[in-house]
């Protein structure tokens, strides 16, 4: 078993394996591991280093130091500016999301077989027999209710009372205690990303896994991949020289690229891979969040970062509801205004509940290199704003159903703070998204699969059209909006990807 | 440019009677390893929203000089109102700021002693070598 982290110039390294995994995420690490338990030595390349828990930061500027892909600084571009929020270690946004398990609807797959002709039920059939066995190995158990906390607590009681259909969330996440710091990866343990299982597994079946190792590009022999390479690049801040030995990993059978949505046809462009589709059909669930203001303390940092969702509303208006806490660090960056009424604002923080919706948005973006970094050219258009602006009513309902004594809406334009007898500005609030503070979580899309080459990059097994032992098996291929949280698709996917390459030997 | 910078967060985060200020959270050791440890384009944000604090009280208070250069009244009101300028840019601007000058003062031990919060151990900043 080998892990190879950063090396410096000079010691170069070389590798030949069966399969070679660019991305240790969610959907590359486990197609490794399945790989991996097929018999097949695998290398899995990831561009940023292997944080073990105790190497977790634990303040918020850590966590954008050490774990976000470049500070967290990516940007969709489109009206607005909205934040892409993505990981770049080992085990990638497993290690710093809520590890939130929610199954594929069946909807989805008869929507890609309608319009991508791919999928259909026997896929669906595959997907959700990996992702039981997904749930098993990663321990999947809903939030206990000595961990809810109060911010879910009051969500669920919010939820009573509003009828809105929620739930306790299931997550990975073995015996969660509540620590609030799901965000900087969780230091106690207890929640099941890839770094602690999958890809530890990997190498106790003999294959590699390199650390802090950017691919430049895969490496063909006519059309077909046989391997990528890149350099080595220092994770320390401070160093002087951030560039290290260069690598090549051959592959004998197949390069599968799981680098994430920005990232993956990036790569591809790069390696010379002609498809007119990479980049294309970038979607994502855009969010942001509501704060309830409460009598007595919620200190919404204590219990499960996210313990509450409803998708009662995934199909109309098309969005989802949840609760997420917000460090005191970050809080500022919700409520407006400076100076002394700004710090009267954050002396409220202890009395404060963010919970957020995120919209099920039909507009479509593009991802294109600038510079060498992703590109995300996106805007949401009226109809999106008008299930944003839902999103947020329903979100502000739930708030006052569970007793809070006003909401801060966080919507340039609108008043500060609204009482339950003002909750019907929120259904007249601006539709410009500009007026907002919002992020872009759950992406998709960039190397789309479907059968028609001219209309996507890969097929419905993850091939790339065009090319041989070349596959996709990120979230980048998902063609449509999921409505849901995508983790447990993007495993599920991975995992059939795998097999079916196991299969055919 | 660090001053302008601080002068910026010590406008838009100052000391209150029941909270302490940005000045007190150790922000000149925090902008000092920030710049060095940031990358290129969220330091030119922050650049960037200095500069435009600076100049925008034309827009915000009808005044065209430098925020530094504002009696105390009119700054305190120029902070308020650039967090709510009428500009995307500018109040994009200010919201990189915010966020930025938040890292600082939210992790900052008075601070959350002040608001009942633990205080946050140092980051440890490794990771797996071998």
């Amino acid at each position: 078993m080998s892990h190879v982290a950063f090396q410096p110039d000079g010691q170069d390294v070389e590798l030949e394996v069966d399969y070679v995994v660019v991305g240790s995420g969610a959907g590359g690490s486990t197609s490794a591991v399945t790989l991996a338990r097929g018999g097949e030595e695998v290398a899995v390349v990831e561009a940023g280093p292997w944080r073990d828990p105790h190497d977790y930061p634990i303040s918020t500027y850590g966590a954008m130091r050490d774990m976000m892909d470049d500070w967290g600084a990516t940007l969709a571009r489109g009206r607005a500016f909205w934040p892409v929020v993505q990981a770049r270690l080992v085990g990638g946004t497993t290690v710093i999301n809520s590890a939130i398990c929610v199954r594929t609807p069946g909807d989805i797959f008869r929507q890609w077989r309608r319009e991508r002709g791919v999928g259909g039920d026997w896929y669906a059939e595959r997907v959700w027999k990996a992702q039981d066995q997904i749930e098993r190995d990663l321990c999947v158990e809903e939030v206990p209710r000595e961990s809810l906390g109060r911010s879910n607590e009051l969500a669920v009681e919010g939820d009573r009372a509003a009828g809105m259909g929620g739930y306790v969330m299931r997550r990975y996440v073995k015996g969660c205690l509540g620590t609030g710091q799901c965000l900087q990866g969780c230091r106690a343990l207890r929640k099941q990303s890839t770094n602690l299982n999958y890809l530890p597994e990997v190498l106790r079946r003999g294959g590699h896994i390199l650390s802090c190792a950017p691919v430049d590009r895969v490496r063909f022999d006519g059309h077909r991949a046989i391997g990528v390479e890149g350099s080595f690049e220092s994770p320390d801040p401070l160093a002087k020289r951030k560039g290290g030995a260069r690598f090549f990993v051959r592959a004998r059978k197949g390069v599968l690229v799981a680098a994430s949505v920005t990232h993956s046809p990036r790569l591809l462009r790069r390696s010379g891979v002609r498809n007119r589709n990479l980049g294309a059909g970038f979607r994502a669930h855009p969010g942001t969040g509501v704060l309830g203001c409460y009598d007595d303390p919620v200190d919404m940092n204590t219990g499960a970062t996210q313990g509450w969702a409803s998708t009662a509303f995934r199909d109309e208006p098309g969005l989802k509801l949840e609760t997420l806490s917000l460090p005191l660090e970050l809080v500022a960056s919700r409520l407006s205004g400076g100076g002394h009424q700004l710090m009267a604002r954050l002396g409220e923080f202890r009395h404060l509940a963010m919970w957020v919706q995120a919209t099920r948005a039909e507009s479509v973006g593009r991802i294109s290199t600038v510079l060498g970094k992703p590109n995300v050219k996106y805007s949401l258009d009226r109809a999106d704003m008008l299930r944003f602006r839902a999103g947020m009513t329903l979100v502000a309902k739930m708030h006052f159903a569970a007793g809070a004594k006003a909401i801060i809406p966080g919507v340039h334009g609108m008043p500060y703070k609204l009482t339950a007898d003002q909750l019907s500005l929120m259904e007249s609030a601006p539709l410009d998204p500009r007026a907002y503070v919002a992020i872009m979580s759950h992406l998709f899309g960039g190397c789309m699969m479907g059968r028609d080459p001219r209309e996507s990059v890969c097929d419905g097994d993850g091939r790339v059209h065009g090319y041989e032992g070349l596959y996709v098996s990120d979230a980048s291929s998902i063609p449509t909006n999921l409505g849901v949280n995508p983790q447990h698709t993007i495993m599920g996917m991975a995992q059939v990807l795998a097999e079916r390459l196991l299969d055919r030997g | 440019m660090l001053w302008l910078i601080r002068h910026a967060l010590c406008d838009l985060y100052p000391s209150t009677d029941e909270l302490p200020g940005i000045e007190q959270a150790s922000l000149d050791e925090f902008l000092r390893r920030f710049r060095r440890e940031t990358n290129r384009a969220t330091w030119a944000g922050v650049v960037l929203g200095a500069w435009a604090y600076t100049a925008a009280p034309i827009l915000t208070v009808g005044m065209p000089a430098p925020s530094f250069l504002l009696s105390r009244r009119l700054r305190e009101l120029h902070a308020e109102r650039m967090g709510s300028a009428p500009f995307y840019v500018v109040r994009q601007l200010t919201f990189v700021l915010k966020m930025v000058a938040g890292l600082c003062w939210g992790a900052d031990p008075e601070v959350r002693a002040r608001m009942n919060l633990p205080p946050l151990p140092g980051d440890p900043g490794t990771w797996r070598t071998e």
